[in-house]
């Protein structure tokens, strides 16, 4: 075997592990390790529900890879903003906890009273739980820097409430 | 627009405005209306303990206002920005589009303009806490950012919706307060008034007193406001480095300032005020272009004294 087959199946090896383990967290409510929601663990049956939720709920205005709508920083012409993205591109991540689920909760007025917005509140719609789990699955995609930089918005915002 | 105490044309100010009629037609910073004085200066700021005014011409004075040179610009200057950690680094925004950028305390400039769209430069800020960090409002187009000092831009936000228009931005004070989100907030003024965006640019919206949303949640009375007077259009906003919660704004109605970053405003001198600056480092020294001249306090806008004619 030359050395160049030997380093393929090396990772593909080591991405069989990681197959098997994340297999493994599905169906299982063991907390994922680095994703927490008001401080509280999140498992990885809830970030199944919340991907599910987010695809029938979020996705058509946010995008299916949380990529937002085009353009997004460009006013339409309704005089609202278009939908921004959920991933590292966008502001989500400067949000609190608390926050994100008081702006999905109730919409954007929730958190800047009279502030007009084409995003609905969620109340009736989704329950607490499940707005927590789409939150979650957010949450999840970030990579390290925007996960770290929000937890750091959450805590504070925690210490002030 | 409401009536609101414009200062009477005197013969002086005729002068002064006719004087400078030339430089205003090349100085198309819009000032809504037919307010009776053209200003002479339209930016003012301090680079250290220097002042910065910039007119028909950018001017320099290192003895406090008593004496000026001019700044070999490369056009007219609309808009002006410093910051404390940058000693002698000038940042202009034209009235013929892009930025003009100055290390030398104005004695050379250079294009800071890459992927910057067309129109005139309005207003420009240096972040309070990232001397790299500069915003412009570009006339017509939206926020843009910089986060190397000028030598690439991108669109940070589209204009605010204000009264069912979307509004230029006259004016622009990085204010260093926290936003609750990870960073500090921008204020902004223009033809309709405040508004303020936070920093990772999620909205632009009113300046509110922070236990604003408490009481709205609690159904207590909400906190004391005295907002700026309505519908007039905000020139110039300055937050003292010092102290970011007071505020300085310079409206048709005169130069008013803030305590309490932006709430609550009070009244602090007559006249047509087209351009206010901060010290520094004392945030009751002020300068401000009233009525076509320059005046200065030491004491927060209690007692004013007229500085030399430009």
């Amino acid at each position: 075997m030359k050395r160049r087959a030997i380093a393929f199946s090396g990772v593909a090896v080591a991405s069989l592990v990681a197959i098997g383990a994340f297999a493994q967290q599905q169906g299982s409510g063991a907390p994922v390790d680095g994703v927490t929601f008001l401080g509280e663990p999140v498992t990885a049956d809830e970030l199944t529900l919340g991907q599910e939720l987010y695809a029938a709920n979020c996705a058509s205005c946010h995008g299916a890879n949380l990529e937002g709508q085009p353009d997004w920083k460009r006013r339409l012409e309704s005089g609202r903003m278009p939908a921004p993205p959920h991933d590292e591109t966008g502001h989500t991540w400067h949000h609190a906890d608390g926050q994100l689920f008081t702006i999905t909760k109730l919409g954007v007025g929730g958190v800047v009273p009279g502030y007009e917005s084409d995003m609905p509140a969620f109340e009736g719609v989704l329950t607490d739980e499940e707005i927590r789990a789409v939150l979650a699955y957010i949450k999840s995609t970030w990579p390290d820097r925007q996960r770290a930089f929000q937890s750091d918005v959450t805590a504070n915002d925690e210490d002030g409430s | 627009m409401p009536g609101p105490s414009y200062p009477a044309l005197t013969r002086r100010s005729f002068l002064l405005s006719s004087g400078t009629a030339v430089g205003v037609l090349a100085l198309p910073k819009v000032l809504h209306g037919a307010e009776p004085v053209k200003p002479a200066v339209v930016a003012l700021a301090f680079d250290g303990d220097v002042l910065l005014a910039a007119g028909s011409d950018l001017m320099r004075s290192d003895d406090g206002g008593s004496s000026w040179t001019a700044l070999p610009v490369p056009a007219a200057v609309l808009a002006l920005a410093t910051h404390p950690e940058r000693p002698g680094r000038i940042i202009a925004g034209l009235a013929s589009g892009g930025i003009a950028f100055s290390n030398d305390e104005g004695r050379t400039w250079e294009a800071r303009s890459h992927d910057l769209p067309e129109g005139e430069i309005a207003a420009v800020t240096v972040a309070a806490g990232q001397p790299e960090m500069i915003y412009a409002a570009v006339r017509g187009d939206g926020l843009w950012k910089s986060e190397d000092a000028g030598r690439s831009w991108s669109l940070a936000m589209d204009r605010p919706w204000l009264d069912e228009v979307e509004r230029d931005l006259l004016t622009l004070a990085s204010v260093d307060l926290a936003t609750g989100m990870g960073g500090i907030w921008i204020y902004a003024g223009t033809e309709m008034g405040l508004t303020r965006v936070p920093d990772c640019f999620c909205r632009w919206q009113d300046v509110q007193p922070g236990n604003a949303m408490d009481a709205l949640v609690s159904g207590d009375a909400p906190p004391s406001e005295a907002p700026l007077p309505a519908g007039q259009p905000i020139h110039a906003l300055a937050s003292a480095p010092s102290a970011p919660e007071t505020l300085y704004a310079a409206l048709p109605s005169g130069v008013w300032t803030s305590r309490d970053g932006g709430v609550v405003w009070s009244h602090l001198a007559d006249g047509f005020a087209s351009a206010v600056a901060v010290h520094p480092r004392n945030p009751d020294h002020i300068v401000a272009a009233l009525d076509g001249g320059l005046k200065q306090s030491r004491d927060g806008g209690d007692t004013w004294s007229a500085l030399a004619a430009i």
